[in-house]
């Protein structure tokens, strides 16, 4: 055993139904280091970082923490060994005091009643300790901006003696000015002898601050480097991996396009959402948006569609104004939107599959009573179609599996007729069969003279689909890629890669 | 890949009501032979008729009540709008009428007075309907909680108009609550099977059924689909309130006078009997027998009650008790 490690995995292994999430992982972290973890999303980071944090517990493998090893942890060990883990979205009670949420759980207290006097000094020393200087220990968490609560949440993990702090996307959404501040405090914290675990996409960031780097891809370990020995297109080349796969082959290109026959996406925008963004897709085409979670794909998707408000924006079908401003406006121009998480928002789940595939048309057309046998049969013959594998289709949605309820969202939006498809997340959860068979249905879709817009996280997914791809970074749509710049190496390097941000506050 | 357990689990869910409903009528049967049993009256048509003229108010009130519950919305006013609306009827008709003492309020509009009070208390209802839903809709507060808030308003302002007497209607407006058709069958029962048959036809045949049970199975997922959903649910609270005025004009018409709290037992009896004919509270889920089926098994329980000679008092715990053993199967039969 290595005296300069204070935390080591060795051949980790997790397997959930039919994913390996970790195969055979190590990995090892020194005392008084900033150790990044870097990987595409499904590489297996945040699995490796619970097992660390006692969340989850192991298929098989060996812990060690200062020489001693363990099976698993379990979670009130991780926190007595100290291991804090910081999470991207904030975990505190708005209503309380900043003192009070740093003390939560160990309130010190006189006779049964809180002692504020010591919370309240603690508390001074710990932010003076870690040079916060512009918090007040008794303003409320809900007063605080979103920099400031992630400081707190940073400086709640350090106040229980914790040895390693594993931070999960510390600065996303993290203004510059705040970014700075965090940096001094891991310096700060790893001068003490303590250890990071950083989790970032912002590559940029991992040359800054951290001292080594693994790579995940697909539940692997495929290196370990120092970062003053690694350029980040080699970390960029190890996480894609040697070979990129090609998920469909495409039945045919481009349709010649026509002067008029395109859709043009003018300037939308949301204040520190999205910004100013404009593009065009012709018909025939797939139009791909790709960019790290958070960046503003969706927020875009949701403004085009009319589901939230927008500060400005302009839908030009075929030189036609159609700008939807609520998702009843935009189903009767002809726009449709497949949500990324269907069960809450996509699928009525407790009702028949027939009825969910004809509510979009419902919706969209002025009769007062159903005519349930015509809808009987022409759902009948879209789930068909479709191949939507059921017995009946008075079947409820909730009891097929995540490919079928995935057609089954394409056939309610395909049954209204629909023009403009945006596909939020088109095959997320989806097993492999279905995926294909999607991909299928929307080739030929865009061969039918559907446009199509596809927002994936699944690189090799937009990489096989589209045509062209848009990347956004930070609510901004940094470059468009065409033709041989089609690469899942170009997605990664603009979304995570060195380009110089604008502020978006 | 289907598997054989997954196959289960699809043909419990795809019968699952109808098996509540068989459940339901078993149990409405079972009570049955035993109040025949204790009392050889229970089944003779003179009782049976006498049963459905004691649920028809209850079976108006809760027809809107079920329909409201598949939006997943709930209303727990009803009744004290039924006692409200049923104080505005009686009230109308004293004034145009000059009962009891002569002087009416404008000349020559006394022939008018019954249309007229029947106009403005369904116009009324519409409105207090309108009320709820509209306060619902923008303060996105649980329903439960403004429509309790309404309960206290509606039954604060029949007080004020009664200052806590009744309103009398000295024989007149009799026909709807106590008539017979053919001498025979009571008029009010025929308004409450319209009011079933309306429910059945709206939620199974029309557009605007077919959007109460998207709003109430996933109310996001149907405003992405582009349905008003903020528009259904008014629309919804304002047919509940459309049923109780008529459920007023019934119950006021049997009685022949108005107190401030005539209709005030509704609210819950209304609740209590759709949640036993089997409509969900989360919504998006039952249907028009459902909601007739829990009004009759309401409507036996008290009758038998009443023919088995037990003691009266006993109604609360034994209705209360009937509607727990319902949830709590319900619930069992979903694990």
């Amino acid at each position: 055993m290595n005296q300069k490690k204070i935390l080591e995995n060795i051949k980790i292994n997790k397997s959930y139904p039919g994913v390996q999430a970790l195969l055979d992982v190590d990995f090892d972290l020194e005392y008084g280091e900033v150790h990044a973890l870097v990987g595409q999303n499904g590489a297996g980071k945040s699995t490796l970082i619970e097992i660390n944090a006692g969340s989850i517990k192991p298929d098989s493998g060996t812990i060690i923490f200062e020489n001693k090893s363990f099976k698993y942890f379990d979670p009130d060990q991780s926190i007595e060994f100290g291991i804090q883990t910081v999470h991207q979205e904030n975990k505190l009670v708005e209503e309380l005091s900043v003192a009070e949420n740093i003390y939560l759980y160990d309130l010190p207290h006189k006779f049964g009643f809180i002692n504020y006097s010591d919370i309240i000094k603690n508390t001074i020393d710990l932010l003076n300790s870690l040079n916060i200087t512009s918090i007040s220990p008794n303003s409320k968490i809900k007063d605080l901006s979103f920099t400031e609560k992630k400081l707190i949440s940073i400086a709640k993990a350090c106040s229980r003696n914790a040895k390693i702090l594993i931070l999960d996307e510390p600065t996303a959404s993290l203004d510059a000015k705040g970014k700075n501040i965090l940096f001094e405090i891991i310096h700060n914290y790893i001068k003490l002898g303590h250890s990071v675990i950083y989790i970032s996409h912002q590559l940029e960031e991992i040359f800054e601050i951290c001292n080594r780097v693994t790579v995940l891809k697909d539940g692997k370990k495929i290196a370990t480097h120092m970062i003053k020995d690694i350029k980040m297109e080699d970390i960029i080349h190890e996480m894609i991996g040697q070979f990129s796969i090609t998920l469909y082959n495409r039945k045919q290109n481009k349709l010649p396009k026509k002067e008029n026959d395109i859709v043009e996406v003018i300037d939308y925008h949301r204040e520190g959402v999205v910004n100013h963004i404009s593009f065009t897709v012709a018909k025939g085409e797939i139009f791909g948006i790709a960019g790290l979670v958070g960046s503003g794909r969706t927020e875009l998707a949701r403004l085009i569609f009319g589901l939230d408000k927008k500060d400005s924006g302009k839908l030009i079908y075929c030189g036609e104004d159609i700008t939807p401003i609520s998702p009843n406006d935009a189903i009767k121009k002809g726009v449709g939107f497949l949500t990324e998480d269907r069960k809450s928002n996509g699928l009525i789940l407790i009702r028949p599959i027939f009825e969910n595939i004809s509510l979009v048309q419902l919706a969209k057309n002025l009769d007062i009573f159903l005519n349930l046998s015509k809808e009987k049969s022409e759902t009948n013959k879209i789930s068909s179609e479709l191949s939507i594998k059921t017995p009946s289709n008075y079947q409820i949605v909730k009891n097929l599996s995540g490919g079928n309820q995935q057609k089954v969202v394409l056939a309610k939006w395909l049954f209204a007729d629909s023009r403009i498809l945006i596909i939020d997340e088109p095959t997320v959860g989806i097993d492999i069969g279905s995926k294909s068979e999607i991909y299928k249905l929307i080739d030929e879709l865009t061969i039918s003279g559907k446009i199509i817009i596809i927002i994936s996280s699944d690189n090799p997914e937009l990489v096989s689909m589209c045509d062209r791809i848009g990347v956004m970074k930070n609510g901004q749509l940094i470059k468009i890629l065409e033709g041989n710049d089609i690469k899942e190496e170009n997605i990664l390097f603009y979304s995570m890669g060195t380009i110089k941000e604008k502020g978006v506050d | 890949m289907i598997n054989i357990k997954s196959i289960a689990i699809k043909n419990k869910n795809k019968k699952q009501l109808f098996n509540s409903q068989l459940l339901l009528v078993f149990i409405i049967i079972l009570i049955c032979i035993i109040a025949t049993l204790v009392n050889k009256k229970f089944l003779s048509l003179n009782n049976i008729i006498n049963i459905f003229q004691q649920i028809a108010v209850l079976g108006i009130v809760s027809s809107g009540v079920g329909m409201l519950l598949v939006a997943g919305e709930i209303d727990i006013s009803v009744g004290n709008q039924v006692s409200l609306l049923g104080v505005i009827l009686a009230m109308v008709i004293q004034k145009v009428l000059g009962l009891p003492d002569g002087k009416n309020i404008i000349p020559g509009l006394a022939p008018f007075a019954i249309p007229l009070a029947v106009i403005i208390t369904i116009l009324s209802g519409a409105f207090l309907g309108f009320l709820n839903g509209i306060f619902v809709i923008k303060t996105k507060a649980p329903s439960f909680i403004i429509t309790l808030g309404f309960s206290l308003v509606y039954s604060g302002i029949a007080l004020l108009l009664t200052n806590g007497a009744s309103y009398m209607l000295f024989g007149h407006f009799e026909t709807l609550g106590r008539g017979k058709l053919f001498n025979f069958i009571p008029i009010s029962i025929f308004f409450f099977l319209l009011a079933i048959i309306t429910a059945f036809i709206i939620l199974k045949y029309t557009k605007y059924g077919r959007f109460l049970y998207a709003v109430g199975g996933n109310r996001e997922a149907a405003y992405v689909s582009g349905i008003k959903t903020q528009k259904i649910i008014l629309i919804a609270y304002v047919i509940v309130g459309i049923l109780s005025s008529i459920a007023a004009l019934i119950l006021i018409s049997r009685v022949g006078s108005a107190l401030a709290n005539t209709g005030d037992s509704y609210s819950l009896d209304a609740l209590a009997a759709v949640i036993v004919g089997g409509i969900a509270l989360s919504g998006g889920r039952g249907n028009a027998i459902s909601i007739f089926l829990g009004v009759i098994l309401i409507g036996l329980i008290n009758n038998s009650l009443i023919i088995m000679n037990v003691n009266p008092f006993a109604r609360g715990l034994v209705i209360g008790l009937v509607m727990i053993i319902a949830v709590t199967s319900n619930y069992l039969s979903n694990k």
